[in-house]
């Protein structure tokens, strides 16, 4: 059995924000509610609950419930030790983080009616909103 | 012509905004924005630029130096 590890240092503020980086990554069957209970891969009800959950049975065989709980600062990620190792070959939150961050950007460029200039050095997305 | 540079590290995550070319608190409004979309920043530093007055308050009250001297 694979312990779930909460990530409150990983917050995202915006639902929808998140909601839509979760689709691009591919999950986008996303239950959401208050207090919802997060099992594991052989069904076992876990201790941990989420406002947001993607169930096991849309991740992979061997996942467990992958879920955001929120916090006075937004939504945080619980997921577990096996998935955090395993999905998307173990980048899930840097991915889910960057997609995040792109949609922070591209709301920002709108909200100011600016243009944006990207450019990709090495790991690294410079993105330049002009306005 | 105001900039926000983004950098973002696609190995980490983690996510960086520069503000550039907004002097003085009009600087706040775009930090206004970024909370509502990002929390509250786990560093927030104010630059040079941002102890600038906007150049526009700036003329304006020269303008009104002039004025007063000249009545």
């Amino acid at each position: 059995m694979s312990k779930y590890l909460a990530y409150r240092e990983i917050v995202f503020r915006d639902r929808q924000l998140l909601l839509d980086s979760l689709a691009e990554l591919g999950f986008s069957n996303i239950e959401e509610g208050e207090d919802l209970p997060l099992y594991g891969y052989q069904g076992d009800r876990r201790s941990e609950a989420a406002a947001l959950v993607v169930r096991r049975q849309h991740i992979g065989s061997g996942s467990n419930d992958l879920g955001f709980a929120t916090s006075e600062g937004g939504y945080f990620p619980i997921i577990s030790e096996y998935d955090r190792r395993t999905l998307l070959a173990g980048q899930f939150l840097p991915r889910l983080r960057v997609a995040y961050a792109e949609r922070v950007v591209e709301t920002v460029r709108k909200r100011l009616r600016g243009s944006v200039h990207r450019v990709n050095e090495g790991s690294l997305i410079k993105l330049r909103v002009r306005y | 012509m105001p900039e926000l540079e983004f950098t973002i590290d696609t190995a980490s995550g983690e996510f960086q905004l520069h503000v550039h070319g907004i002097a003085g608190p009009a600087c706040d409004d775009v930090a206004k924005l970024m909370k509502e979309l990002l929390g509250n920043p786990g560093h927030d530093e104010a630059t040079a630029e941002y102890r600038l007055r906007p150049s526009v308050r700036i003329r304006s009250q020269a303008n009104a130096n002039t004025r007063a001297k000249r009545a």
